[in-house]
């Protein structure tokens, strides 16, 4: 039997298209500007528009729609909980009545913006995710926290801590299963005895994992030093980030869609 | 020469640091199969890198998973991306890396810390959880949601559902700490 569940890390779909080609800094501002945006505006109207703008975007991505509804599944259960609590919960025009528990109009229309907008906001920033690979991501996310190095954030550290952490989760998640395997072909028994033996019965997992991550590490540690890796100063890149017209084109569209977004906003508020 | 200005310990930190992020994923998807509620073993990750890195580079350890989870990738029990925000238990992810530098903080203060001292440290580590946990929860619930909650409603769901799992996180991670301590070269 396998105690870790299979978790696609790095979901990542390699494509040509506009969107896998844009700049990750590009996308990542987007994402964050336009997750701003999703909680600030409010109505029912500006929702209807993000969700017009979706599928245009995910078909310019060429990425497999089921691939992005996906990203959905995880918080269904809570979209699900507080349509209900949105649903009864709202004082309004009655449309209909169960026992103690009224339906209203403004709690229907309530409980679809507010589902609405967690939805968006999974699936844009799944898009993010499903079209830029790990290792774009965390180039982009350091050049766009550079800034902060001058008040001493350490933006390349960062940076470098998140490609080693994507880079070993998959060995790290073989390895904790070989180790759950041996210790079972020894004799381990996790499923039986009482609270406190079965919580017992990991320490002999546990404590070869860590083992082997210090061992890791310091291997780690003496190959990058001994390739000359000394901290973010005057490292160069194989692949620089550039920053050219398809991004300025992208920039110009998405902050005119988001004026446009905002003038309906206020039209019906 | 320019080579040998970062020392070698500092390369091994950054590193530990990752490895820690990565196994703390690991952890989330490792379930106890206890009866009633199945347990996960992200709590008993997050208390050890405080233990074992103390309280700095235990608490970035932390934060990096959280970066990880929140530009998308799905580390966390309950899927990833920034919209991970308004989840309910998203206070506790925040108060992992708290309470990771809290616990650091117990642990650290003696050279080779005891049993108890160890064991302290999970419970100071664990208060801090639940403290950021519950605020979380109870902000999201009044201002997001609209349905503010009581505080014993409050309580039985935030912290008392949680403590029995939480507690053997810290029991078993005293003997794990224990046998680790000497085996890590962590220069602080």
């Amino acid at each position: 039997m396998s105690f870790i569940s299979h978790i696609a890390i790095g979901q990542y779909i390699p494509a040509e298209s506009y969107i896998h080609r844009l700049d990750p800094r590009c996308k990542i501002l987007i994402t964050i500007i336009l997750m701003i945006e999703i909680f600030m505006f409010k109505t029912f109207y500006s929702m209807l528009l993000w969700g017009i703008f979706l599928p245009i975007i995910i078909h310019y991505s060429r990425v497999p729609i089921l691939a992005v509804l996906r990203s959905v599944k995880p918080i269904v259960i809570f979209i699900i909980f507080t349509s209900f609590i949105h649903l009864f919960g709202t004082t309004g025009r009655v449309l209909f009545a169960i026992g103690p528990l009224s339906v209203t109009a403004e709690g229907c229309v309530h409980a679809v913006t507010m589902s609405l907008r967690l939805i968006y906001l999974v699936l844009y920033a799944g898009i993010l995710t499903l079209t830029t690979s790990p290792s774009k991501l965390s180039d982009g996310i350091e050049s766009l926290m550079t800034p902060f190095k001058t008040i001493g954030f350490p933006a390349h550290e960062v940076a470098m801590m998140i490609t080693i952490a994507l880079r070993f989760i998959p060995t790290l998640f073989e390895e904790t299963n070989r180790i759950i395997k041996s210790q079972m072909s020894r004799g381990a028994n996790f499923n039986t005895g009482g609270l406190m033996e079965r919580a017992k019965a990991y320490i002999p997992v546990l404590i070869p994992m860590f083992a082997l991550v210090f061992m890791r590490a310091d291997t780690l540690a003496t190959a990058m030093e001994s390739r000359c890796y000394r901290g973010g100063v005057g490292r160069t890149r194989m692949h620089p980030l550039t920053w050219s017209i398809r991004e300025n084109i992208a920039m110009l569209f998405f902050l005119l869609l988001s004026v446009f977004v905002y003038f309906v906003d206020r039209k019906f508020v | 020469m320019s080579v040998f200005k970062v020392s070698s310990s500092k390369t091994r930190n950054l590193i530990y640091c990752s490895l820690f992020a990565g196994l703390i994923t690991v952890g989330a998807f490792i379930r106890i199969p206890l009866p009633f509620i199945p347990i996960t073993l992200q709590f008993l990750f997050t208390n050890l890198a405080g233990l074992l890195l103390g309280p700095i580079l235990g608490a970035t350890a932390v934060s990096v998973y959280i970066i990880i989870g929140l530009i998308g990738l799905p580390v966390f029990t309950v899927g990833g991306g920034l919209g991970s925000v308004l989840q309910p238990t998203f206070g506790y992810i925040i108060g992992f890396a708290c309470g990771a530098w809290v616990g650091g903080h117990v642990a650290h203060r003696k050279e080779s810390p005891s049993n108890k001292r160890l064991f302290m440290a999970g419970i100071s580590n664990l208060a801090v959880l639940y403290l950021f946990g519950t605020v979380w929860y109870y902000f999201l619930a009044k201002y997001y949601l609209g349905t503010p909650k009581g505080i014993w409603t409050l309580f039985v769901f935030c912290v008392a559902v949680f403590i029995p799992g939480n507690l053997l996180s810290c029991i078993l991670s005293v003997p794990i700490a224990k046998r680790l301590l000497p085996l890590i070269k962590v220069n602080k």
